[in-house]
């Protein structure tokens, strides 16, 4: 379904992402993990063209998307949806209009009926009769939220998430994290997640794989990475401050005394 | 020298990239979807942004020139030809410069500092992602509504700045009304005012195409956006000048206009 293999990227001459291979299959959820700042939004805006890879292949249904132009990705775009990290809601539009953007943009669907769809999209996110807000009006969790919603709306086959949860409160988060399985069993949606929430991914994911200095240093369904020997694995899935990553890094972080 | 032609090289590659995003914009503009609802929008907010102060604006100017030619005219006892003055110096040259500089810094700032914003907050990249082409969705509209409105705000800043110089005539030279309307009817010939209108077609395109190339191109957060918005107002001015030289020069030597 999404098959990435050998992915370099470069920015100002340190590597992000470094020779990294990813498969994901038909109708799976990835769950990503790793450090902040290892490339995982960085792969994510690949997947739909927003960064341009030197080099390296990523096939997503048999077709080979480096190299695509704009025109070209606009097709593969109209089937995958991302959800950005930061939200990016359109803020001279309000909620309504940014849940409703593709369907204002690329259908005919008006009136009652896309009234409708806002409504359910918006309540898949927990959130009703907002509509009318302006982005602005919105907290950082409501607004990743709408973002999700808008997403949802456009009903894409492949959904990438870049932190759905990192900004909601843990009710939310759970219930995100439920539609997010609902996703894969009702509608056979195939997803990326990139989170740093272990305990949610091992509840969504079918697979979780591990970032590290631009390459996946592990990738097993969530009981193996829970067993997994690797020490930068376990430091990382165990939350300690302290361990072989800090010390691969050479990073002591600062104790207030 | 080196550094001269390091400049100049810039110089050559920055104009290059406006002229592409004009290629694309027209080629946006004239192949559908269209909407123009975005279109008026835009128009709208150009009209009634500049309407008022570019009429004013010349009105004094118009003023002013009548003020500074009786200084020498009076002496001749030609002041029956200031209106022919007033009339040649605003249709010409005062109105479209003039009109484009206030448009230049209210609209075309206004442009950068919300394209900027929106390239800073990832607005942009969700625009890609949902499969829109940001020259269409945010270009084509503004560039069209400035083509549309800088002319018709040029005309009726000419109007203002002949009746400011009515003012003048009348009530400080005693020209009779009708006198000075026959002066200014008779002076203007069709020529003067078909170049003025044409510049202004240039100069909006400049103001359009800048606006929005500095705003798409903002690097770093909200320092990059101001840093664009006062490179795209001086940028614009700079090109205004430059174009109006080189279409003065044209309009004399080639059409003896
Ligand atoms: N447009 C860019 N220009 C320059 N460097 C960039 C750019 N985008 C990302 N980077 C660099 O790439 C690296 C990876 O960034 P990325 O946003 O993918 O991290 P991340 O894994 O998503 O981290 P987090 O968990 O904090 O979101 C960072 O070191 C960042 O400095
Ligand atoms: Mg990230």
């Amino acid at each position: 379904m999404i098959e990435i293999k050998n992915l370099y990227k470069t920015f100002d001459k340190t590597a992000v992402l470094n020779g990294l291979n990813l498969h994901v299959r038909e109708g799976e959820t990835k769950v990503i993990i790793g450090r902040s700042g290892v490339g995982k939004s960085v792969l994510l805006k690949s997947i739909v063209g927003l960064v341009r890879p030197e080099s390296g292949s990523i096939v997503v249904d048999g077709q080979e998307l480096m190299g695509l132009d704009e025109r070209g990705f606009d097709r593969v775009r109209k089937d995958i949806g991302l959800v950005f990290q930061g939200g990016a809601l359109f803020d001279s539009l309000n909620v309504g209009e940014n849940v409703a953007f593709h369907l204002d943009e690329f259908t005919r669907i008006r009136g009652e009926e896309r009234r409708e769809r806002i409504a359910r999209a918006l309540s898949f996110v927990g959130m009703r009769e907002i509509e009318g807000l302006m982005p602005s009006q919105l907290s950082g969790g409501m607004r990743k939220r709408v973002s999700l919603a808008r997403v949802l709306c456009r009903e894409p086959r492949i959904i990438l998430y870049d932190e759905p949860t990192s900004e909601v409160d843990p009710i939310t988060a759970d219930a995100i994290n439920n539609l997010i399985v609902e996703m894969r069993n009702r509608l056979k949606v195939t997803s990326i997640v990139v989170t740093h929430d272990m305990n949610a991914a091992y509840k969504i994911a079918d697979t979780i794989a591990m970032f590290y200095q631009g390459q996946v240093i592990a990738d097993g369904t969530p009981e193996e990475i829970r067993h997994c020997r690797h020490p930068f694995v376990r430091q990382f899935i165990s939350g300690e401050s302290q361990g072989a990553i800090t010390e691969d890094e050479n990073i002591k972080f600062g104790h207030v005394r | 020298m080196a550094r001269a032609w390091v400049v100049f090289r810039y110089g050559l590659r920055y104009v290059g990239s406006l002229v592409l995003l004009l290629g694309q914009s027209l080629a946006c503009a004239v192949t559908p979807p269209f909407n123009a609802y975005r279109f008026l929008y835009q128009a709208r907010r150009v009209g009634l942004g500049t309407f008022f102060i570019s009429s004013v604006g010349a009105f004094f100017i118009g003023a002013i020139i009548s003020l500074q030619m009786a200084y020498l005219m009076v002496s001749l006892s030609a002041e029956i030809y200031i209106p022919n003055v007033v009339a040649i110096a605003l249709a010409r040259e005062l109105g479209p410069v003039m009109t484009a500089i206030i448009v230049a810094g209210r609209i075309g700032a206004g442009i950068t500092a919300e394209i900027g914003t929106m390239t800073v907050t990832e607005q942009i990249d969700a625009l890609k992602a949902f499969a829109v082409n940001p020259v269409r969705y945010l270009v084509v509209p503004r560039l069209l509504a400035l083509l549309l409105m800088v002319p018709i705000l040029t005309v009726f800043a000419v109007l203002a700045g002949i009746l400011g110089g009515f003012v003048i005539c009348h009530f400080k030279l005693s020209i009779q009304h009708h006198t000075y309307w026959n002066m200014v009817v008779t002076a203007l010939v069709l020529k003067d005012v078909v170049t003025g209108l044409l510049k202004t077609f240039f100069f909006a395109a400049v103001i359009a195409i800048v606006g929005c190339w500095e705003g798409m191109n903002v690097r770093g957060g909200a320092d990059g956006v101001g840093k664009a918005t006062t490179l795209a107002v001086v940028r614009s001015f700079i090109f205004i000048i430059l174009i109006d030289c080189v279409l003065t020069f044209i309009f004399y030597f080639v059409f003896n206009a």
